[in-house]
């Protein structure tokens, strides 16, 4: 079941697509990108308790460039996690997100915002392994990776699905870690908007293939 | 997927169950467990477990999943490794003293530079493991002071020269000479950069 097919972009035996469906995850992912390219960090506001004073904090230069690229980096992997034909690659940009919202929050000098992040770490380096395992297990039981050939034959095992889903769930766990709230009150706002948009675009992407297989 | 795990060899089947009581175990150690660097570690392990069990449940070409299953386990275990020694505020500023014999002023120029001249001789990733072998030993006569930035630099350029080469084998493979040169030269710098970051490796000087 491959719904209306926009584009293919073939690639050796690797054919990319995009349906209506993630086209649409794509232009979200673009804008996205583009906006971290073109816009300087924010400045916060900090309301001094109890009174009417309040303080601007400026982001430092070099941590604004490092968050920038990690943020752009981020939103390519994400497309590239979208446009993908092949469960092989997915679960890489899927782990490469992982990595990368990691660093978009690790280069703020915020105790409680490392230590958010840190926690966050932890369940992205837990998630890598069913995410590889699920693709294993479908590589083990149909002999292939490919989503249009899966979509064909059918026959991915249940369990090989959930551990894929439990992976994705590990790796865009950041928004979602609102617990420990600090990791998204770093400064640097345009950039920290990016952990947002990729784990959002990866769980819609992970549907669509768990739909699709 | 029944089926599957009735067709298996008995070793197989022994080793699942050894590799999941190892991830019981760990998970155990996670609930109890509280200190920071130790979860770290724990959680380290619980990942080579889950990679043993895909390496015994796997055909051989999904345990090519195990490679990159340990590059993002190690890429994954450095960077929150790092963030938690800025965390802690456990990051090395001190300088470091060097080992101050006259040796160490005169022989590492020499031989590094003819080891690295016979390394990029060489290309490819023998001649970059010799020419780094020279880098090393050049930077062990060096203080820690300089500026190793532009190595890192270097090396992030080769990869991207390595992956050019990759595209041109696929998309004009009439090219493959080019390729096969591009790619040859980029992983010598590769290489070369990483075993020279061996020379600055100098422990915490206390």
């Amino acid at each position: 079941m491959m719904e209306s097919i926009l584009v293919t972009i073939p690639f050796g035996d690797m054919i990319h697509y995009l349906s209506g469906y993630t086209g649409v995850l794509f232009g979200f992912a673009a804008v996205f990108v583009l906006l971290a390219v073109i816009s300087l960090p924010e400045k916060p506001v900090e309301i001094v308790f109890g009174t009417d004073g309040y303080s601007l904090k400026e982001t430092p230069v070099d941590l604004a460039k490092f968050q920038r690229f990690m943020a752009i980096a981020c939103g390519i992997a994400t497309i590239g996690a979208i446009v993908t034909g092949d469960i092989f690659n997915f679960t890489l940009f899927a782990a490469f997100i992982g990595v990368l919202n990691i660093g978009i929050v690790a280069a703020v000098k915020n105790k409680h915002v490392l230590s958010a992040a840190f926690s966050y770490g932890l369940v992205v380096m837990m998630g890598t392994v069913p995410l590889f395992a699920g693709a294993a297990i479908i590589a083990a039981t149909t002999g292939t990776l490919s989503i249009w050939e899966l979509a064909a034959a059918g026959g991915v095992p249940v369990i090989a699905k959930l551990l894929l889903l439990i992976g994705v769930l590990g790796e865009g766990m950041a928004p979602f870690y609102i617990g420990k709230a600090e990791i998204t009150r770093a400064s640097g706002a345009p950039y920290i908007l990016m952990i947002h948009v990729s784990s959002l675009l990866l769980f819609l992407r992970v549907v669509e293939i768990l739909l699709t297989v | 997927m029944i089926e599957f795990f009735a067709e298996m060899d008995i070793i197989y089947k022994i080793g699942l169950a050894v590799a999941f009581i190892a991830i019981i175990v760990a998970f155990s150690a996670i609930v109890r467990q509280k200190d920071e660097i130790h979860l770290l570690i724990i959680i380290d392990l619980i990942e080579i477990t889950g990679l043993v069990v895909i390496a015994l449940l796997a055909t051989d070409l999904a345990e090519a999943l195990i490679l990159p299953g340990l590059v993002v386990g190690v890429a994954e275990i450095m960077a929150v490794s790092e963030l938690w020694l800025v965390k802690e505020g456990l990051q090395n500023v001190r300088p470091v003293r060097r080992l101050d014999i006259e040796v160490l002023h005169t022989a590492p120029p020499i031989i590094g530079a003819l080891l690295t001249a016979y390394g990029i001789f060489l290309t490819g990733f023998t001649g970059g493991l010799i020419a780094g072998l020279g880098l090393a030993l050049f930077f062990l006569g060096k203080a820690t002071t300089e500026n190793f930035l532009s190595s890192e630099t270097a090396s992030g350029y080769a990869w991207v020269l390595w992956v050019l080469a990759f595209l041109i084998f696929i998309f004009f493979p009439s090219q493959w000479f080019l390729a096969l040169m591009a790619a040859a030269v980029g992983i010598m710098i590769k290489v070369m950069a990483k075993i020279a970051l061996v020379g600055t490796m100098r422990g915490d000087g206390s």
